[in-house]
């Protein structure tokens, strides 16, 4: 029981920051239709910020400002990237390998230049709550709770940002026809610059969540890119519900081989899965329109 | 006709005067390191043209596939197997492994073949860093066994892996410039711009596509088991982000779908990055290198291999998954 418990909190944890690093790309595939490799490097990025913001210097007290920080540099950095990465290559018949090895390029950028410019030691946020509480025995941190509550909310919000907002029509809109969308006079490049704003943040939150309970270093953002993959492969891009699902189940798949078959064999263990159900199931969990 | 012969015969003399000279003239050490290097990129990146620019295929797993063919050799080799068995079996695994990949691949399209293979990508790596008694961890293979066939053991004379390299690639590229004219280029092609038409005219996309990916994994672990046999070692950072990133950027500045870009475009940035300035500045190099791969992209899609073409011929343009 107490075994089952451990690994299901290892599998929420995990889940919730692989959700939130996948809907954002998830978000960007539905409504663009290019895909960021960028996004682990973003995350990266975030948990820098928030560490050089705040964190650093003043403890826990500085991720009062430090979070808050993060989170809007990295939106910003991340229409930056839409300007210079993807914008120019939407559209056209190479577009969307274009946008590929662009933002793949930009993750080699990033992840480079934390390394020259902070280099390669790890560095470890302060938690948003410290401390832990004891569920039936097992003790849980404080901001393993958080992860675990934190995420699902935001994406809830995010869904019915998306379902119930003016500007939640307008992303939907452009997601299904974007040429009618921008008949109806609905911004379309704005509506872009958006998605990309909110995929980068909901990254740089993941981030300095993971960054609170795990550490920071240049590379970081590899792993949970690559779980990322992972997740969306399985859950089928451009469905956010498909994607969550996923990346719970990911995660729940992730704990249990760390567990019983050990963590060194883990990657293999997902690969093999991925591999099962992309032949099972090419068209991922739930099957998007794009 | 007759003039065409002409150049033929020229470009073929000059081909051999180079192959044979080359070497000869490179005398320092240290150049002639990065020449070897350079050559054996070469062969990875025009073999990876093959799948990324002529098929259409979003492979991002051929630069793991010359790490298998590293990895493969040392481990065989420090097993006691003969090197050149040991690089003729890591060939196969190479292409195996491409096989292996294949089958998920076949199924998906676009963007999920780039996910699919570099994750694929990305376990190699892992297990080359976790399966330590095997794999030799973080530090890798080290005192492979030299490459020795009768009595001449390669790792003892100061040219032999310089022309053991510009062979492969003589090879490569020879082999790569008719694969690409022939019937079998010309389906991949056509599966790449018109996919649906293709399939309608019969051409069996699945198999042509999973023979690009084979064929494309032959000449990269052959590079990488020359690899690991010059350099009696293999290191996990060939798995790194860094390296698939240097070696894609030699397609895209090259030129993808043109063969002889990418290989050339090999060479230069092998020197470039080597030259005594650019290897100083560690991480920078990088950054400098996805700077030059985006404005590439942007301002010269065909790559140089077309820029320097441009005008002198009326040829098709040919570029990136188009």
């Amino acid at each position: 029981m107490q075994i089952l418990l451990s690994i299901l909190i290892a599998a929420l944890v995990s889940g919730s920051l692989y959700a939130l690093v996948a809907a954002g790309l998830s978000l960007v595939w539905g409504t663009l239709g290019v895909f960021n490799f960028a996004q682990g490097a973003l995350l990266m990025i975030g948990a820098y910020v928030a560490y050089y913001f705040g964190g650093k210097a003043l403890g826990r007290s500085g991720l009062l400002f430090g979070l808050p920080t993060g989170l809007i540099m990295l939106g910003l950095l991340g229409v930056v990237l839409y300007f210079l990465l993807v914008r120019p290559f939407v559209g056209s018949p190479t577009g969307e390998l274009s946008v590929i090895i662009a933002t793949l390029a930009a993750s080699t950028f990033l992840e480079n230049g934390a390394q020259q410019f902070f280099g390669a030691t790890f560095r470890k946020l302060p938690p948003v709550l410290t401390g832990h509480l004891s569920i039936s025995g097992n003790s849980v941190d404080w901001q393993q709770v958080i992860i675990i509550v934190v995420a699902p909310v935001i994406l809830l919000g995010l869904a019915a940002f998306l379902k119930y907002t003016k500007t939640g029509f307008a992303v939907r809109a452009v997601a299904q026809n974007e040429q009618s969308a921008l008949l109806l006079g609905i911004p379309v490049s704005r509506i872009y610059m958006f998605v990309f704003f909110v995929a980068s943040l909901l990254a740089a939150l993941a981030g300095i969540l993971f960054g609170g309970q795990f550490f920071v270093t240049p590379s970081m953002g590899g792993d949970l890119m690559l779980q990322a993959f992972i997740v969306v492969v399985f859950g089928g891009l451009g469905s956010l519900t498909g994607t969550v699902m996923a990346a719970y189940i990911v995660g729940l798949i992730t704990a249990a081989s760390n567990y019983y078959i050990g963590l060194f064999w883990t990657p293999a263990v997902l690969f093999a899965f991925l591999f099962i159900a992309v032949i099972v199931r090419p068209s991922g969990l739930v099957a998007s329109n794009k | 006709m007759k003039q065409l012969s002409w150049r033929r015969a020229s470009v073929a003399l000059a081909v051999i005067l180079v192959v044979v000279l080359l070497p000869l003239a490179v005398t320092s050490t240290y150049y002639r390191n990065i020449l070897i290097v350079g050559l054996l990129y070469a062969v990875v990146a025009s073999s990876w043209d093959l799948t990324l620019g002529y098929a259409g295929v979003f492979n991002f797993a051929q630069v793991a596939t010359f790490g298998i063919g590293a990895y493969a050799t040392g481990i065989l080799a420090l097993r006691g197997v003969p090197p050149i068995i040991a690089m003729l079996l890591a060939v196969m695994l190479g292409v195996a492994f491409n096989g292996l990949v294949a089958i998920p691949v076949l199924r998906l399209r676009g963007v999920y073949v780039a996910l699919l293979t570099f994750g694929a990508a990305q376990l190699v790596g892992s297990v080359a860093l976790g399966w330590t008694s095997v794999t030799g961890g973080s530090t890798g293979l080290v005192l492979v066994p030299d490459l020795v066939v009768g009595q001449f053991d390669f790792n003892f004379s100061p040219v032999a892996y310089v022309y053991l390299s510009e062979g492969l690639l003589v090879v490569t590229l020879a082999f790569l410039h008719w694969l690409v004219r022939s019937p079998f280029g010309l389906s991949l092609l056509a599966g790449r711009d018109a996919e649906d038409y293709a399939a309608s005219r019969g051409v069996p996309l699945g198999r042509q596509r999973v023979l690009a990916l084979a064929i494309g994994a032959v000449f990269a672990a052959a590079s990488g088991a020359v690899f690991a046999m010059y350099l009696s070692s293999a290191s996990p950072t060939i798995f790194g982000f860094s390296t698939a990133t240097l070696v894609l950027s030699m397609v895209l500045v090259g030129g993808a779908g043109t063969v002889y870009g990418p290989a050339m475009a090999a060479v230069i940035l092998t020197v470039l990055q080597n030259t005594r300035q650019v290897a100083g500045l560690g991480p920078v190099t990088f950054m400098i290198i996805a700077v030059l791969i985006v404005l590439v992209l942007r301002f010269l899609p065909g790559g140089l291999w077309d820029f320097t073409k441009r005008g002198s011929r009326g040829r098709r343009q040919v570029a990136v998954g188009r």
